[in-house]
C-alpha cells in the first residue's frame, strides 16, 4: 500500500474514535441527565471518561495525519476547505474542552451528594441541564459533523 | 496529486455511511461499556440495562440503518456493475454479520428484562472490532 494509504488508514481512525467518542458521550450524558440519584450520574459520569480518552485519541489522530495528508494528496495549506476544517476541528476542540470542565465540576457534585445520603437534588438536576453545557457539548459534536461534510465534499478543492 | 477526485453525486451517500459507521461504532461501544460495567457496578445493573436498551433502541438501530444504507447507496453509484473490489466485500461481510449480531444482542437485552449478561457486552466488543476492520479495509482500499 502506498503512504497515501497508510496516511487516510490512521485519519479516518481518528475520526471514527473523534465522533464515535463523542457518540459514546452524549448517549452516557442523555442517561445521567433521566437520573435522580446523584450515585447514578456520578456512575455515568465515570463513564463518560472512555470517551474523552476516545475523543482525545481521536482527534489528535485525525488532526495530525490529516495535516499530513494534505501534503501528500498534493492540497494546498491555504485551500479554503482546509482552512475551515483546522479552524472548526480547534473551535469543536475549545467548546467540548469548556462543556467537559462544568461537566466536570457537575461530576464532582454529584459526589459529594452521594456520599452525603445519595438523596436527589434540585441544583443537580439543574446542573445536568445547564444550557451553556448541553449548548458547548453538543454545539461541539455538531462542528465535528460539519467538519466530516468538509472533509468529504472538500468544496473549492 | 493522489487525492482520489469522485463525482459530486458520490459526496451524500458517502458521509451519510461514514456518519452512520462513526455514530454506529460509538454507540455499540457504550453497549460494551455499560454491559462490562455490570461486572463491578452490580448495584446499578438495572440502570446500565436501561442505559444499554435505550442507546441500543435510539443509537445503534438508527446508525446501522444510516451506514447500510448509505453503503448500498454509493456501492450502486460507484460499482453499477456490480464487479465491486475485495475492499467492498469486506464492508458488506462485517456489516451483514453485524446486522445478526445486533438482533441476537437485542433479543438477550429483551428477554432478559433489568439484567445485561456477559455475552451482551462480549458480543458488542467483537462488532467493534469488526467496524475497525471495516474502516482500516475501506479507507486504505488494499489492492486498488
Amino acid at each position: 500500500m502506498s503512504t497515501y494509504q497508510w496516511l487516510l488508514i490512521f485519519h479516518v481512525t481518528g475520526a471514527f474514535f473523534l465522533i464515535g467518542g463523542g457518540a459514546i458521550a452524549a448517549a452516557l450524558n442523555l442517561s445521567a441527565m433521566r437520573r435522580e440519584r446523584p450515585s447514578e450520574v456520578v456512575l455515568l459520569f465515570g463513564l463518560i471518561r472512555i470517551a474523552v480518552v476516545a475523543i482525545m485519541v481521536g482527534g489528535t489522530l485525525a488532526f495530525v495525519f490529516g495535516l499530513w495528508l494534505v501534503h501528500e494528496a498534493g492540497y494546498g495549506y491555504a485551500d479554503g476547505w482546509v482552512i475551515a476544517a483546522i479552524v472548526l476541528l480547534l473551535l469543536a476542540n475549545a467548546m467540548g474542552g469548556a462543556g467537559g470542565k462544568r461537566d466536570e465540576r457537575t461530576a464532582k457534585f454529584a459526589k459529594e451528594l452521594a456520599a452525603s445520603g445519595d438523596a436527589p437534588s434540585a441544583e443537580l438536576q439543574a446542573r445536568l441541564r445547564d444550557p451553556v453545557s448541553l449548548a458547548l457539548s453538543y454545539g461541539s459534536g455538531l462542528v465535528l459533523v460539519i467538519v466530516l461534510a468538509l472533509m468529504v465534499w472538500k468544496p473549492g478543492a | 496529486m493522489l487525492a482520489i477526485v469522485r463525482p459530486d453525486s458520490w459526496n451524500l451517500p458517502l458521509f451519510l455511511h461514514i456518519l452512520g459507521a462513526t455514530v454506529l461504532f460509538g454507540t455499540t461501544a457504550v453497549l460494551a461499556i455499560a454491559g462490562f460495567a455490570t461486572r463491578t457496578h452490580g448495584e446499578h445493573e438495572k440502570l446500565l440495562w436501561r442505559v444499554a436498551v435505550r442507546t441500543f433502541l435510539f443509537g445503534v438501530l438508527p446508525a446501522y440503518i444510516l451506514m447500510r444504507v448509505g453503503a448500498q447507496w454509493i456501492d450502486g453509484k460507484e460499482f453499477p456493475g456490480g464487479d465491486e473490489p475485495g475492499w467492498v466485500g469486506v464492508g458488506f461481510v462485517v456489516s451483514d454479520a453485524g446486522a445478526l449480531l445486533l438482533i441476537i444482542v437485542g433479543i438477550l437485552l429483551a428477554v432478559r428484562r433489568q439484567r445485561i449478561m456477559l455475552a451482551v457486552p462480549i458480543l458488542t466488543t467483537l462488532f467493534v472490532i469488526a467496524l475497525g476492520v471495516a474502516w482500516v479495509s475501506m479507507s486504505g482500499k488494499p489492492g486498488s
